[in-house]
């Protein structure tokens, strides 16, 4: 083992110690014992009993990982279409990210008060739940609401209409079985609530995320509504506000990818002017927008309500209409366009790319 | 805080202690790396700590919708809402006012708006099976002094505007004992009187309802056009009380708003929450509707509503949006007894250009 002692994980002041009693790599510590090693280094009995377990635990699988630890890319292609993802009932906003909210990665969803980002994030809590052989994730939800707006009537209706579509969907016996056992109840009963009142309670929250995954396994979506409400009054240091951000960004990340569930977060939209003109942006500040892998632009055009895909790693600029009924989050309804015999590629792609068709342009 | 209640090493407790923490808060607002450093742990320990105070600020485990539903949780969801003294105002939202929140009401002025929260004030104080919460309300006026004659009118009038309540029930109540009114002038009594008198009536269970008549007026007068900044940050703080009320309590907070007029286009810098064709938009901008989970508008349309051979000008109350809400309005009229809402079939389909 030619592991130098700095880069061991234990505490600064044990390295400090251990480095100037002159252990310079791990191999030095192996045969040891624990008191010799608290007599040479002057660290506390306690202290050398930990180096030493840590350096056991350390050993034997360490060369096991380093074998396993790089992956080809291909695999990581296998990795992640096996992750699937979330519908979101909408079909234009599904093809637009790709198969739906991807599972592994943070997704942010900005949008005015009132154009639907809570309509889609509880759209999202049932649509997880969704049995694999009608295409879903068979997961639960965590909904983690800091503004209160979760109001568990709108949830029975989308509920309600989730399973009434999957009855219209089942044709063989697996998905008929199934969907005996998808009810309003259940669907309710694997989605979970917690709300938190300021951003103290957010980040308490977070920690204790990873022990609740592991408590429920099942859980594949995590939604934060909204993540800006709690930390948009009360900081006079808006750099502290910045760094409690980014952990936080970090910290979901980081839960996403182990855990291999989608987190979902939603955004406020706050005015900038810029050279005399106001527009509309997300909340939270510049670097924010780094935080998650994707970001979703709810607003209205007049009447219309469209979904912008502003930034994806993985899937093109797109701009889609949506509209809320009943039901819940659902493509809009087709409006009669007059066919135009000029261009043969027409209708169903003037909303999903921005990019200039180089066809058009010979 | 406490350190010793954690359920952690001693020697990780000592060190929390020497490096001087004081609060629960303050070790969740520093991030693993910087806790190392400034108690000397470890990282592992370091991450126990921040796990189990994060176990003590965190009051109650997640729930589920279902227990949520079936009434388990009358924290989170009481499972009944403020009824509007009107079925078919109740039946626009679906039940009433919710309990946890901002319902903010908007309108011009004489639409009918302090009408709509005296009517409240007064639903508010029936029993629970009657659509009330058997508690008073706390009316704060900002811009005229509080309608008192009005308001007795309104008492009076209760049997009319409510048959169907036994008459005893509504002889029984003390309406105007009640119903605590409050007059702000300025922004610093406003503030005053919402994070001291009004907690004390909450805690007291005197009063389940809050009124602000209105929060526009002393936001638009106190700062200048170009104070917009400041002006976000004082209805943040000032939003921000009403809502740890609202939770606190469980009681409903309605908050009346003006109107400013649409002189130009739309305008991609503004959000227009989907009003398409209307010459007025509720006030205070984006930073106060990022506020509101419920945003209601009243407005004045020609013509005249009959009820029993009586008229009264039409209004229309839409939702504008709601969490649990569709996109609707329904016409309703003011009378002797109070707000009542028309009941029509065609209630959504407007003619175009009646606002």
């Amino acid at each position: 083992m030619h592991r130098t002692v700095p880069s061991l994980p234990l505490a600064p002041s044990v390295k400090v110690k251990l480095i100037n009693a002159g252990f310079q790599v791990a191999s030095d510590l192996t045969d040891m014992r624990p008191l010799q090693l608290c007599k040479e280094a002057g660290i506390s009995q306690e202290e050398a009993v930990e180096v030493l377990q840590m350096l056991r635990d350390d050993g034997q699988p360490h060369q096991q990982r380093a074998a396993t630890e790089s992956l080809t890319a291909l695999d990581l292609l296998h990795q992640e279409q096996a992750l699937g993802s979330i519908v979101t009932f909408c079909s234009a906003l599904d093809n637009a990210l790709g198969g739906g909210v991807p599972v592994g990665k943070t997704t942010e969803i900005c949008g005015a008060p009132g154009v639907g980002k809570t309509q889609l994030c509880m759209q999202l809590a049932v649509d997880v739940q969704i049995p694999v052989c009608f295409g879903g994730l068979g997961g639960k939800a965590l909904y983690i609401d800091t503004e209160g707006s979760f109001l568990v009537q709108r949830v029975v209706d989308m509920a309600d209409a989730a399973v009434q579509h999957c009855t219209l969907l089942a044709e063989d016996t697996e998905q008929r079985q199934a969907l005996e056992e998808l009810t309003v109840e259940k669907i309710l009963s694997n989605l979970f609530l917690v709300r938190c009142h300021d951003y103290v309670e957010l980040l308490a929250e977070v920690y204790l995320l990873p022990d609740f995954i592991s408590e429920h396994p099942e859980v594949r979506l995590v939604v934060i509504d909204s993540i800006a409400f709690p930390f948009r009054h009360d900081f006079e240091d808006l750099s502290q506000r910045t760094r409690l951000l980014n952990g936080l960004a970090q910290q979901l990340i980081q839960l996403a990818t182990q855990h291999s569930l989608a987190v979902v977060l939603t955004n406020q939209m706050t005015t900038r002017v810029s050279n005399g003109q106001s527009k509309l942006v997300p909340a939270l500040g510049e670097s924010w927008g780094h935080a998650a892998t994707q970001r979703l632009i709810l607003h209205w055009e007049g009447l219309r309500r469209l979904a912008s895909l502003y930034k994806s790693p993985s899937q093109m600029e797109a701009t889609i209409q949506y509209q809320i009924t009943v039901q819940g989050f659902r493509d809009a309804p087709e409006e009669p366009r007059p066919t135009s015999s000029s261009s043969a590629v027409s209708s169903p792609s003037e909303n999903h790319s921005k990019r200039p068709r180089m066809e058009d342009l010979s | 805080m406490e350190w010793e209640q954690l359920d952690l090493n001693p020697r990780i407790i000592a060190a929390v202690k020497k490096a001087n923490f004081r609060s629960a808060k303050e070790i969740l607002c520093v991030s693993g790396p910087d806790l190392q450093r400034l108690t000397r742990l470890s990282k592992t320990d370091v991450q126990r700590l921040h796990c189990s105070v994060a176990a003590v600020v965190r009051e109650s485990k997640p729930v589920t919708a279902l227990q949520l539903i079936r009434g388990e949780c009358p924290v989170l969801e009481a499972g009944h809402r403020l009824s509007c003294a009107c079925p078919v105002l109740d039946g626009l939202m679906r039940g009433g006012l919710p309990m946890l929140g901002i319902t903010e009401l908007a309108g011009e002025s004489a639409a009918g708006k302090t009408q709509f929260c005296l009517q409240l004030c007064l639903s508010v104080q029936y029993p629970q099976e009657h659509g009330g919460l058997n508690s008073g309300a706390v009316y704060i006026c900002t811009e005229d002094s509080f309608p008192i004659k009005r308001l007795r009118q309104l008492i009076t009038q209760q049997p009319q505007l409510r048959p169907d309540l036994p008459p005893a029930l509504i002889r029984s109540r003390r309406f105007s004992d009640n119903i605590y009114i409050e007059h702000a002038a300025d922004l610093e009594a406003l503030q005053a009187c919402v994070s001291q008198r009004v907690p004390v009536l909450l805690k007291r269970g005197l009063v389940r309802l809050l009124v602000v008549d209105s929060v526009a007026a002393l936001f638009r007068s106190e700062f200048q056009a170009d104070e917009a900044v400041q002006r976000s940050r004082h209805l943040l703080a000032f939003s921000n009380i009403l809502h740890r009320l609202s939770h606190e309590y469980g009681a409903p907070v309605v908050c009346v708003n003006q109107v400013t007029d649409v002189v130009d286009g739309p305008n991609p810098g503004r959000c227009d929450y989907g009003l398409v064709g209307s010459k007025v938009l509720p006030a205070l901008g984006i930073a106060w509707a990022n506020q509101v989970m419920v945003r209601l508008m009243l407005r004045r349309l020609p013509g005249q509503v009959q009820s029993d051979s009586r008229s009264s000008a039409t209004r229309k109350l839409e939702v504008v949006f709601a969490p649990h809400l569709p996109r609707a309005s329904c016409l309703c009229g003011v009378w002797e007894e109070g707000v009542r809402g028309i009941p029509d079939d065609h209630s959504d389909l407007q003619p175009q250009g009646s606002s």
